[in-house]
């Protein structure tokens, strides 16, 4: 049979039951559809934090206090860690390692900030004038914290977009002076607004120089320092040289070195394996509609009996009519894909409209796999009726039954 | 030539056997045109899907053109089908979905005729039955007696030798059967073999030869001019008329038909 018959054959067919044809072929497309619209919304997420990464500036490298095992996770924030860094390691490294622009001693700490009667608790953060580049923190008024050596803490405070808001409402923080804790800080900048930045909300911390930090905490030792690359630096020899000459200062590995990169990478293993792990859920449903396409072919089968005897008498062989119950099958599983894919994309893009801050988008191999699938349901479920009907005795099928 | 010798066609029911025939032989000629009569379930239907290919004797042998069919696979059946036999039954068996011309298309695609010389075949087709101005029409759109007008333009449209028809005026009125019969006529006058099973004496009286069954056995075999002289003997119709009672010589036949309803074939 010549293929093209064959296809119109076959859509007839489907065309004439067109209620059930449609049911079947719905169940498809809702599988195709979760599958389109799940792997999209982990694809999104994967470039999100990409692009949180990338506006983080990639190459940065954490130091962090403690031996940590687990490599690849997130980089410690407040205590609970032995606090072994300090500025003095701070000041060796970015002199002694040729790759590092900047080493900037960070200090955690969350204290009460106020101003006349109003106060809030926040994050208050002691850094240097180096955080502003690394981090690439834009001023909405004001300046960042200024040169000065590590050891000279000036009172001074850099307020995050919030905190100055909720403090000033729409007047002006700069040199106002405000509490933090039991010392008084001047305002001498706001940041600008910036947004939830993987866990750290930056517009909602104290900035101040991180000598005065550590005597706010009462610490000898900082929480982390991070190290900001010179452009296009490759990062795993940096922290081989980090981890030497801490090792030589220490005497044992009791901190932890990880780039940026690793973090990324490692979240972006994980997001890849739950976009996988969903989408292989989703295509159970692919499974499900199968059998829903079985049924209806089946069905199909048993009422079309006396044509399947009618074909027989006619002369079509077997192969003949097992090609022609099978195509049934698989046009209706690849239509189902087909309106799936695009029923699901304009989904998707619906969502990107709703949440642009999401930029979600099916991945290209969800795409090939789906339409696979959905091909390959079809045949799958399609075998069976279609060997049933070829397989049918000619003169009983004639009388239909 | 077609020859069937000693068939047997046996059902199992349950426990018991149901021989649909019972050693059946004959021989029918080239260019021949029979009709097989005989009361209901006497196995004419039985005979004409053996002599058509759609089933296989318990027993006995099929001959067709000297070609024992039992050696036949599945394969090689179709293709006999395909191009050496027609089919014309009483119910049309026409697809409802699609028009005329692409119903006579259809052996025509199994056969993998280009779709330009198919169309073309099918439109000659069925100009011959004078049915060239219906050509885009759906079955339920046609008449009766022009759905049986489609399915023989479609039964001669791959050209066989044989054409077998199961009571092929059973669902028409008088004026469309009588049309159908031309018809038949026409395609026997052109070298045809013609095997009809019917229960219309109109049919009966066209044929070269009638065979009359009974209880899966050929019981009389009837030529030429006594088919005239034997008017009304088989007609169905006649059953209620005591004038016609007498001459019906298959009258026991006709008491099995109370016990077993004639079903559409
Ligand atoms: N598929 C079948 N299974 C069982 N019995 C059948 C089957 N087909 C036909 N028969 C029986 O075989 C006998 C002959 O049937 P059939 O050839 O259709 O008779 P006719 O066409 O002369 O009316 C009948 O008794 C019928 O009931
Ligand atoms: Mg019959």
């Amino acid at each position: 049979m010549n293929p093209l018959d064959l296809l119109r054959f076959a859509a007839q067919a489907l065309l004439q039951n067109r209620r059930r044809s449609g049911l079947s072929l719905l169940g498809v497309v809702i599988g195709v559809v979760a599958v389109v619209s799940l792997t999209a919304i982990g694809e999104g997420a994967l470039r999100y934090v990409t692009t949180q990464f990338a506006s983080l500036g990639s190459s940065i490298v954490n130091v962090s206090p403690g031996k940590n095992e687990t490599t690849g996770g997130m980089p410690h924030g407040i205590g609970g860690v032995p606090n072994d860094l300090t500025l003095q390691d701070a000041i060796v490294l970015e002199r002694r390692v040729q790759a590092v622009r900047a080493a900037v001693p960070v200090s955690v700490s969350t204290d009460i900030v106020s101003y006349r009667e109003r106060g809030r608790s926040s994050r208050v953060v002691g850094v240097t004038s180096e955080f502003q580049q690394l981090q690439r923190l834009d001023m909405d008024s004001g300046s960042f914290l200024p040169e000065s050596e590590l050891d000279r803490g000036a009172a001074v405070v850099v307020l995050g977009h919030r905190v100055a808001q909720e403090l000033f409402d729409n007047a002006n923080p700069l040199g106002a002076t405000v509490r933090i804790g039991s010392w008084r800080m001047r305002v001498i900048g706001v940041l600008q607004e910036r947004g939830q930045q993987l866990g750290m909300n930056i517009d909602d911390v104290a900035l101040i120089p991180v000598a005065s930090g550590m005597r706010m905490a009462n610490k000898s030792s900082v929480n982390r320092i991070m190290l900001d690359l010179y452009p296009k630096s490759d990062s795993k020899p940096v922290i081989a040289q980090v981890k030497k000459i801490l090792i030589d200062r220490h005497d044992e590995e009791d901190f932890t070195c990880i780039s940026q990169d690793a973090v990324l990478a490692s979240l972006s293993s994980i997001l890849g394996i739950l976009t996988l792990v969903v989408a292989g859920i989703a295509s159970i449903s692919l499974g499900v509609a199968g059998i829903g396409i079985m049924n209806v072919m089946l069905v199909s089968v048993s009422e079309r009996t006396d044509e399947v005897g009618l074909l027989k008498a006619l002369g079509a062989n077997q192969r003949q009519i097992l090609q022609v119950f099978l195509l049934e099958a698989t046009m209706l599983s690849s239509a189902g894909g087909l309106i799936g894919l695009a029923s699901g994309t304009a989904l998707v893009e619906l969502g990107n409209l709703l949440y642009p801050r999401i930029d979600a988008a099916t991945p290209l191999w969800a795409i090939a796999a789906v339409l696979g699938l959905s091909l390959g349901t079809g045949i799958v479920f399609g075998v069976l009726p279609a060997w049933r009907a070829s397989r049918l005795d000619p003169v009983a099928a004639l009388q239909g039954h | 030539m077609i020859r069937v010798e000693g068939l047997w066609r046996t059902y199992q029911m349950g426990d018991h056997e149901l021989h649909a025939l019972r050693g059946v032989s004959e021989t029918i000629e080239d260019g021949e045109y029979v009709a097989i009569m005989g009361p209901s379930g006497s196995g004419k239907s039985t005979l004409l899907n053996l002599l058509g290919c759609l089933d296989s004797p318990n027993r006995g042998r099929y001959l067709l053109a000297d070609e024992d069919v039992a050696g036949l696979g599945d394969d090689a059946l179709a293709e006999t089908r395909l191009r050496r036999i027609g089919f014309i039954f009483q119910s049309f068996h026409l697809v409802p979905r699609l028009t005329a011309v692409q119903n006579v298309e259809m052996p025509m695609i199994f056969a993998g005729i280009a779709p330009s010389d198919r169309r073309r075949r099918a439109e000659s087709s069925l100009a011959a039955v004078g049915l060239s101005d219906r050509l885009g029409h759906k079955p339920n759109e046609l008449s009766g007696g022009q759905k049986q007008r489609v399915a023989i333009a479609r039964s001669t449209v791959m050209d066989p030798g044989l054409l077998l028809a199961d009571e092929p005026t059973g669902n028409l009125d008088s004026r469309s059967g009588a049309q159908v019969l031309d018809l038949l006529a026409e395609l026997h006058a052109g070298g045809r073999t013609l095997v009809v099973v019917t229960h219309d004496p109109a049919v009966a009286r066209r044929a070269d030869r009638v065979v009359v069954m009974r209880d899966g056995e050929i019981v009389k075999r009837v030529q030429g001019q006594d088919i005239s002289d034997l008017n009304g003997l088989f007609d169905i119709s006649s059953e209620d008329d005591p004038s016609k009672q007498d001459l019906n010589t298959a009258r026991e036949g006709d008491e099995t038909e109370a016990v077993v309803p004639e079903k559409p074939v």
